[in-house]
């Protein structure tokens, strides 16, 4: 399982950085999503694994396995920053390629001046 | 008066008059009180700081010590302190003095300027800086007020800032200073390291042990380095001449009195910690002798007034570092004589120069001449200070000279320290006769420059410190100044230092060396242009200003290198990062010698009875997440995009992570929204052009191949990462067994991820909503005023026809099947989320979903009603109130529980001390106010984000 987890995390990572590099700014911003989503997988699988049991409080009698709660918490505040990240590059985005009058990310090659 | 009062309250005077200043920016006040009568009012706050500075002065005489200290970061020990001894004060005491007179001189030179008021603020508020530098208790709140001092001396020299000149001045300066101020932090670092503490009381005391360090010549070298280049030390003294396109009054306080002085007072400041021995004797002296030589020579040569006055003060400075790098009593003595003379005498130049400049229209010494009988008091003036600049009896300059030659004298020394006083005196001498004599005496050299006498406030700002030259040493009985300086030198040296302030100690060698130098420079001031002609042909060798260039010609080349090989393609860019981050995981880590015999393949070892659908749930993932690579359109990559997000929701559940579970469905669907939404907003031209040329193009296959060599490149470094945490980790992390056994008992909470996230880590969420609502702002920001100022909707304007985009996605009206449900939804959604705050304690939910929940339900309404009818319809919905309500809440809430629990953020079950009959599991605590605070702004910004880009805004480009 340890296994197949690595492999789907690291497909996810690949797929999503792929996608935020198309020229397209709908994909890039897909990409971007896929990432975040690929990230908490990655930090919730290596932080909370093992766990038989939600972590409540009412769960944690002898000999109970429960999932570990602090990673569980930092991704929950990972997920909301990250969407609220998303938005705001989306709206980033709208306005490059309003700005350029392109959806192509090559055509918006003039950020160094 | 306690310490504390007397230690703060200049301060806080000094303050309160940057206040004052400030208000005079308003134009009708202004107008009303013009700039010359305001200073009198200004002058005030410097006037009063220097009487309370100047209360304690008897005490100091008895070597007391003030302190005052206040905690900053308790856990390592770091305070922010003030400390006031004589040496302190004898500095505190010019800086305010000369601040009073500078603050009445500067109303008269700025005489009917609209915006000399900024001048007024930033000569307060480098007045600050300058007295936080000299009265500070430790090396941290010197720190601040050293940089302090760099900024706002940056902001005085570059006040005139349309004139290039000045701003290229002021860069220089702060390019030096500021890299001073760099060394010097790092230096003081090392030195409280060593010592253990960042206290002066406890720095100071150390001195065996600083001296006796394996750190001491480094901790030397870049304290020295940053006192160099704030007091213009060769060579970095070349950003002083510079610093001369400041306004007069600016360089009369900062390069003769204040700051330049600031690199002297930290020298000597540090002498018993790290004085007395071979190295700070031989750097000191050495790059003392070498400023002297290289100000008094390079001083002859000017044709500005100011900038002579500029190079005579370098050369002073020279001298005075020379003293502290001596072991002597007699250099202290004549160190805290030759601080006095030297900023009671340049000053009064310095704003003499300023009258001139003022009067005449012109500060080149080649047109001047014959000025005293237009200006017969600034001659008077001149002529003071100017004999105690030439270091002439009976002035005071004379004593300074006096003692510095005694000090020279002292067996110890090489006679070339002799020699070289001798003859910078001499040439300093030259220099106050090119100042004072081819100005104001002789013809005038220029018939067209029409001289007139100065106003008399204008006046009397020079004429205090020209006076005090005089005063000082001829009143009888200066017992008092004898003591204070002897104290501020004893201070500074170490141990106890004698000063009399007697004019003439009868015939002896300095008063022989002194006649010489006198004499020397009378013969250099008699062939002045002749010799000057001579200094002009040898050429600007000296002036290592082209060193300066070098260093900032360098950084240019370096820069344009940088910007050839940036080609500005930000999917380059990106590429390049990926790629470097791989190969620095690989070169730190080695390539993985992971074993993979210890795994079963496929790995399919099912642990629990949930293992098939977490299979399952991978390849949910993995295949949504291929198909928005192989799905042509847009709007179907993002619903498959979706569906991956909510495959990972699966994986959250079968964790088992019940509340990340449902943060991540609600999240995924709002996500989808918005992205449907922006979709929608591309023009529709642009959207299909982007989209056809996705793979097709010839072009792009090398570039198809870069991308996916990379995107698998960090996809294998993420899975290895992955592989070797999973089989390695411990199974909870160190803190999780507190919250575990102390949830439910501190928070009231079962859900221990809701515990954590409303109380254990509350500021971690503050933070987050904080965050949030940002980005909803920011998005509403970028929506309506960035993408509008710049024309971005230039056509906007013809956009009144607006009814076409106000109905839903397609245009089309909704069904009333559609509308209907739409309208039930958000009250149950409002009570959904209600619900979830309440009980969301000891169940999955919290104020994260309950926001994003009735951000869905609006969400709803944007796609069925269209925006028009949403907006008309919900017109409570005000996005900014909700965000400020939101977050003013988390944090009234956290202050008010503080009374409670002495926690920000603490938790106080309100309902269970009033005593009200609540339903079980529900608690009106501080947490659930805290969830209401999450669940406002979180609503907030997701309608801001909604509004933004659900509003019409290209929808008529394209015929959809």
């Amino acid at each position: 399982m340890e296994l197949l987890t690595a492999l789907t995390i690291g497909t996810l990572f690949a797929i999503g950085v792929f996608q935020l590099l198309r020229r397209n700014v709908i994909r890039s911003a897909i990409g971007l999503v896929i990432l975040a989503n690929a990230v908490n997988l990655f930090l919730l699988t290596t932080g909370a694994y093992l766990g038989e049991d939600p972590a409540y409080a009412t769960y944690t009698g002898v000999g109970q396995r429960i999932a570990d709660p602090l990673p569980q918490a930092l991704i929950l505040t990972a997920i909301v920053i990250s969407m609220g990240g998303t938005a705001f590059v989306l709206a980033m985005l709208y306005i490059i390629s309003a700005r350029y009058q392109t959806a192509n990310m090559d055509e918006v090659d003039n950020l160094k001046n | 008066m306690t310490q504390t009062t007397l230690l703060l309250a200049p301060l806080i005077t000094l303050l309160l008059g940057t206040a004052v200043g400030f208000v005079f920016a308003h134009p009708t006040l202004n107008a009303r009180l013009p700039i010359t009568r305001q200073v009198w009012l200004l002058a005030l706050f410097p006037l009063i700081a220097f009487i309370i500075l100047l209360l304690p002065v008897s005490a100091l005489n008895d070597g007391q010590i003030f302190l005052w200290r206040v905690e900053w970061l308790p856990p390592f020990g770091l305070q922010l302190g003030l400390y006031y001894d004589s040496w302190s004060a004898l500095f505190a005491l010019i800086i305010t003095f000369i601040g009073v007179l500078i603050v009445i001189y500067a109303g008269q030179y700025f005489n009917g300027q609209q915006d000399a008021w900024r001048f007024q603020v930033y000569t307060l508020l480098f007045m600050t800086s300058m007295l936080g530098l000299v009265m500070a208790g430790d090396v941290l709140t010197l720190f601040i007020f050293w940089e302090g001092t760099s900024i706002t001396s940056y902001l005085l020299i570059a006040y005139k800032y349309k004139d290039p000149e000045a701003r290229a001045g002021a860069f220089r300066s702060l390019f030096i200073t500021g890299g001073g101020g760099i060394a010097l932090l790092a230096g003081l670092l090392f030195v409280s390291y060593v010592s253990g503490s960042t206290q002066w009381t406890d720095i100071l005391s150390s001195g065996d042990r600083l001296r006796s360090s394996e750190f001491y010549t480094v901790m030397l070298a870049l304290v020295a380095f940053g006192a160099f280049a704030k007091s213009a030390q060769f060579p970095a003294h070349i950003w002083l001449p510079g610093a001369m396109s400041a306004p007069t009054p600016a360089s009369a306080y900062l390069h003769s009195a204040t700051m330049v002085k600031a690199g002297i007072y930290l020298m000597a400041r540090l002498n018993p910690a790290l004085g007395f021995t071979s190295q700070w004797f031989f750097l000191l002296t050495v790059v003392g002798m070498a400023t002297m030589l290289c100000g008094a020579y390079l001083g002859l040569k000017q044709k500005d007034l100011k900038g002579l006055l500029a190079y005579s003060t370098i050369a002073q400075l020279g001298i005075l570092m020379l003293l502290i790098g001596q072991e002597d009593e007699e250099s202290y003595k004549a160190l805290v004589i030759g601080i006095v003379a030297h900023a009671l005498y340049k000053s009064a130049l310095f704003m003499v120069a300023g009258i001139i400049d003022h009067e005449t229209g012109t500060r080149d010494i080649t047109r001047l001449g014959g000025l005293r009988r237009a200006m017969p008091v600034s001659f008077a003036i001149a002529l003071l200070a100017g004999l105690s600049m030439a270091g002439l009896p009976p002035m005071f300059g004379f004593l300074a000279k006096e003692t510095l030659l005694a000090a020279t004298l002292h067996p110890n020394l090489q006679p070339v320290l002799a020699a070289v006083s001798v003859f910078t005196g001499a040439l300093m001498l030259a220099q106050a006769g090119l100042f004072v004599i081819d100005t104001f005496l002789g013809q005038p050299r220029d018939p067209t420059v029409h001289a007139h006498e100065a106003p008399q406030p204008m006046l009397l700002s020079p004429a205090i410190p020209a006076a005090l030259s005089l005063i000082i040493v001829l009143l009888p009985g200066p017992k008092e100044e004898s003591a204070f300086l002897a104290a501020a030198a004893a201070a500074a040296f170490g141990s106890k230092v004698k000063v009399s302030l007697a004019l003439f100690h009868g015939l002896n060698a300095p008063l022989l060396l002194s006649i010489i130098a006198i004499t020397l420079g009378s013969v250099i001031w008699y062939f002045r242009w002749p010799l000057r002609a001579w200094q002009d042909r040898l050429g600007a060798a000296f002036t290592f200003n082209r060193l300066y260039a070098g260093v900032l010609v360098a950084m240019d080349k370096g820069g344009y290198v940088a910007t050839r090989l940036q080609q500005g393609k930000l999917r380059t860019y990106l590429v390049i990062m990926i790629l470097a981050a791989v190969s620095l995981v690989f070169f730190f880590m080695g390539w993985p010698t992971y074993s993979l015999a210890g795994l079963t393949w496929p790995g399919l070892d099912f642990p629990g009875e949930m293992a098939l659908l977490r299979f399952f749930s991978l390849l949910v993932v993995t295949g949504s997440a291929l198909a928005t690579l192989v799905l042509n359109r847009d709007f179907y990559a993002i619903l498959a995009m979706s569906a991956m997000g909510l495959g990972t929701a699966v994986w959250f559940v079968l964790e088992p992570a019940p509340d990340v579970a449902l943060v991540q469905i609600v999240v995924d669907i709002l996500s989808l929204v918005i992205l449907v939404l922006t979709l929608a907003k591309l023009p529709r031209a642009q959207r299909l052009k982007a989209q056809r040329m996705r793979w097709a193009e010839r072009p792009s296959r090398p570039l198809l191949l870069r991308d996916a060599i990379a995107s698998i490149a960090i996809g294998c470094v993420v899975a290895l990462i992955t592989l070797t945490a999973l089989t390695s980790r411990p199974r909870l992390s160190q803190v999780t067994p507190y919250y575990i056994a102390n949830a439910k008992e501190e928070t009231g909470a079962a859900d221990i991820v809701g515990a954590i996230i409303v109380d254990f880590r509350a500021m971690d969420t503050l933070i987050e909503i904080t965050v949030f609502s940002l980005a909803g702002l920011g998005v509403f920001t970028l929506l309506n005023y960035a993408a509008r100022t710049h024309g971005d909707h230039a056509q906007g304007e013809k956009k009144v026809r607006r009814t076409f985009s106000t109905l839903g996605i397609g245009g089309r009206r909704a069904s009333p099947f559609l509308r209907a449900p739409a309208y039930a939804l958000l009250p149950v959604a409002l009570v959904l989320g209600i619900v979830q705050m309440m009980f969301g304690h000891d169940q999955p939910g919290d104020g994260f979903t309950a926001g994003v929940v009735i951000g869905l339900a609006v969400a709803l309404w944007y796609v069925v009603f269209g925006y028009t009818e949403t907006r008309a319809r919900l017109p409570w919905l005000r996005a900014s109130v909700l965000i400020a309500v939101g977050v003013l809440l988390a944090i009234v809430n956290g202050i008010i529980v503080t009374l409670f629990t002495d926690h920000f953020l603490g938790n106080m079950d309100y309902g269970e001390l009033v005593g009200l009959p609540l339903p079980g599991g529900f608690h009106i605590s501080s947490s659930f106010l805290f969830e209401i605070a999450i669940c406002l702004a979180v609503l907030g910004s997701a309608t801001h984000m909604l509004n933004a880009l659900g509003h019409p805004g290209e929808e008529e480009e394209g015929t959809a």
